[in-house]
């Protein structure tokens, strides 16, 4: 028996490292932090993720400035600051409908705003129209920002075909078809 | 040609191109780039029509232009230190450690304007003899405006600065002059143990703490009231006066200042003294040079004072948010909700010698007259979300002496009291931000000066009036001035006003019959302006 339970545990092992990949490769074109996430796969849902994320403002400024987040994901927004903000965005990815304004906190206290629908939530202030952030919100648990040369990786993506997508501030998005098998490379070239 | 119409009709020329640029052309200093470059943020954060401060921006120009909390972590560029701060502790042994902007802090502005006037405006013209070539004012006119240079901030230890200066006005580089030049020392209250913003002082030049600034006026034209002077009844119809007082409020101050409180909420006050100049003349002799050869500012050995006393009520329902510099709104933090009741009080003591003889009717001297003056004011301030209505009242007194002479007298030998010389008036204005970047504008100026009348009828062209009115048709001068601003960005403004000026009227000189009707020279004006 104890060597059954042995085997058992040992195909079971195998089996996870053999069908869970990852993802690596470039964001060029561009310069700076883009985010790379994988695009949803119809029929498949993820749990909300329990973890809070948080988005500082200091020093008239979001901290940081780009959030990627999965689905569902509930952030936090700090005022810092010892002046009034605001946070609000005008739409997620265009869509105006899901456009939504936070109001005005003072410092040191948080909002909080669960992420249902993906897509690029550009953060606003009305009292500094300079001000400027982004939450990325990923329909997959799939996802990373660049570091600022542009290279990225994704961890435990399950082997499949995704559809995969690049991000950069001012830049078109870019989708790539992606086969994940193990280690897989996706580059990907932005262009304004 | 009859001499003596010839130089009416060319002071009256005169009288009618400095109505129209001094109602055209705004007064200078604006917003300030160099505050916007040191933050990282835009001019909105502190204008919502620049220069037109918001509650934030009010609050920031309280501190002694700094964030009203936590400065140092809103810098972009750290300050340039003069010493460490540890220095402090040996003072005063070492020279007290301040700090300089890292970034020099220079903003500039240009403004440029295009003007119609209606079809009237040659009128005066019909005084000339004929045959006479008058003068000519154009239908319409494209006219450069200031060019102007501003620098402001704060040496750390509470100590701030501004001074701006228009380089170049109308296109001649002759006619700049300093704005406001001055050391302001923030919060010398906490020194005193006294509540913490309640006692400031600045000295230098200022425009002094009008209930709103025409310096810094975010509209095309100045409010009539605070340029205003007053000259009385001098082309000898009645009452005849002594009063030649050319100070209007407008007029920048040198001197010092204390002041103290808030402007975004609760009280606040200034009292000034400063020099008094009533001529306009500067003396510069040569035998007691003033200090680097500068001309002496007073033509008196009088300081004037002023004082203004403000409360501002922020009316928010909610406590907390009716203290903080800006109200809480559900979509943003926005101006408050407030009621502000004003008032001020200027006193002066104007000085004119005069040849004269002494009571024996023959030996020379020189005679003095000393008109005490005061200008008293007050002044409301309503605020709703994006709609802003306010206005000033002002009464003018100048005490009066008329000089006399005793009989059988070579000169004059005295003053007695006579009618005093007054005027009054205000304004009434209201701004609604339609959208963040257009404000619609609706003003009502009105001057009440019967001497200003009086004194173009038969007309003395060897003492012309320095009023910049020509011939008003009545004692009471209204103008209402409709205008709309739109920010093309949050530095580039385009304005549009149109002045329903004063009404008019063109007298015969000789006869001082009226050659006309009352009319006016409404005029449009359009200007462009940017700071950068
Ligand atoms: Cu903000």
């Amino acid at each position: 028996m104890k060597k059954i339970a042995l085997v058992t545990i040992f195909m079971t092992a195998l089996a996870t490292v053999a069908f869970a990949g990852t993802i690596h490769g470039k964001v060029s074109g561009v310069s700076g932090e883009s985010v790379v996430y994988v695009e949803g796969v119809a029929g498949k849902t993820f749990p909300a993720p329990t973890q809070h994320i948080t988005v500082d403002q200091k020093g008239l400024m979001f901290v940081p400035h780009i959030t990627a987040v999965a689905q569902g994901t509930t952030v936090e927004f700090l005022n810092s600051d010892s002046v009034a903000h605001n946070v609000f965005w005008p739409s997620i990815s265009g869509n105006k409908k899901l456009g939504h304004n936070l109001g005005t906190w003072p410092q040191g206290q948080r909002k909080s705003f669960k992420f249902d629908d993906p897509g690029i939530v550009p953060l606003l202030c009305n009292v500094h129209p300079e001000m400027s952030g982004y939450v990325i919100v990923s329909p997959t648990p799939y996802f990373a920002v660049t570091d600022k040369s542009g290279d990225f990786k994704i961890d435990n993506v399950p082997d499949g075909a995704y559809t995969v997508t690049a991000w950069h501030e001012g830049a078109k998005n870019k989708s790539n078809p992606v086969k994940v098998a193990g280690d897989t490379t996706a580059d990907f070239t932005l262009s304004k | 040609m009859n001499g003596k119409s010839f130089s009416f009709v060319f002071a009256a020329v005169l009288a009618i191109l400095c109505a129209l640029v001094v109602l055209s052309l705004p007064p200078s200093a604006d917003a300030i780039p160099a505050f916007s470059r040191r933050y990282g943020t835009s001019c909105t954060t502190c204008h919502s029509d620049f220069p037109k401060l918001n509650d934030f921006g009010k609050a920031f120009k309280d501190a002694g232009f700094k964030f009203p909390k936590d400065d140092e972590s809103f810098l972009k560029t750290p300050p340039v230190l003069l010493g460490a701060p540890a220095q402090a502790e040996l003072w005063p042994h070492t020279v007290y450690p301040g700090s300089i902007p890292g970034l020099l802090p220079i903003g500039l502005r240009y403004n440029t304007y295009f003007q119609q006037v209606s079809a009237n405006r040659n009128n005066f013209n019909l005084a000339l003899p004929a045959g006479t070539v008058g003068n000519f004012i154009p239908k319409s006119d494209f006219e450069p405006g200031y060019f102007s240079i501003f620098t402001a901030g704060n040496f750390g230890t509470g100590i701030s600065w501004w001074v701006d200066d228009d380089i170049s006005v109308a296109g001649a580089n002759v006619n700049g002059a300093l704005g406001d030049g001055y050391l302001k020392f923030n919060d010398l209250s906490r020194f005193l143990k006294l509540p913490k913003d309640s006692l400031n002082l600045r000295a230098g030049q200022f425009e002094l703490d009008l209930p709103f600034s025409q310096a810094r006026t975010w509209n095309l034209s100045g409010w009539d009231i605070f340029s205003q002077a007053n000259i009385g009844v001098q082309n000898g119809l009645a009452p005849a006066q002594n009063v030649n007082n050319g100070l209007a409020l407008e007029d920048a101050a040198n001197g010092v200042e204390f002041s103290g409180g808030h402007a975004y909420q609760g009280y606040h006050y200034s009292v000034a003294v400063f020099d008094q100049n009533t001529t306009g003349v500067f003396s510069n002799p040569p035998n007691v040079a003033p200090q680097n050869a500068i001309a002496y500012s007073s033509d008196s050995n009088f300081k004037d004072l002023y004082g203004r006393f403000v409360y501002r009520f922020n009316l928010e329902k909610d406590p907390a948010s009716r203290n903080e510099v800006q109200a809480a709104g559900t979509t943003g933090p926005r101006d408050h909700t407030y009621l502000a009741l004003g008032t001020f009080y200027f006193y002066g003591r104007t000085v004119q010698p005069f040849s004269g003889v002494l009571s024996d009717g023959v030996t020379p001297t020189v005679l003095t007259a000393r008109e005490p003056f005061y200008r008293i004011g007050g002044d409301v301030n309503f605020n709703y979300r994006t709609f802003n209505v306010f206005g000033v009242y002002v009464a003018a007194h100048d005490h009066n002496l008329l000089p006399v002479t005793a009989s059988g007298a070579a000169g004059i030998t005295g003053f007695t009291p006579s009618a005093a010389a007054t005027f009054s008036g205000g304004f009434a204005e209201a701004d609604y931000l339609a959208l963040p970047w257009a404000m619609t504008i609706m003003r009502w100026d009105q001057v009440k000066s019967t001497a200003d009348r009086v004194n173009f009828i038969e007309y003395d062209p060897s003492a012309p009036p320095p009023s910049s009115f020509f011939s008003p048709y009545s004692a009471t001068r209204n103008r209402f001035t409709p205008g709309e601003q739109f920010l093309i960005h949050a530095n580039i403004k385009a304005s549009i006003e149109y002045q329903i000026r004063p009404q008019q009227i063109v007298y015969n000189p000789a006869t001082g019959l009226p050659l006309t009707g009352p009319f006016r020279t409404n005029a449009l004006i359009v200007g462009l302006e940017f700071v950068y």
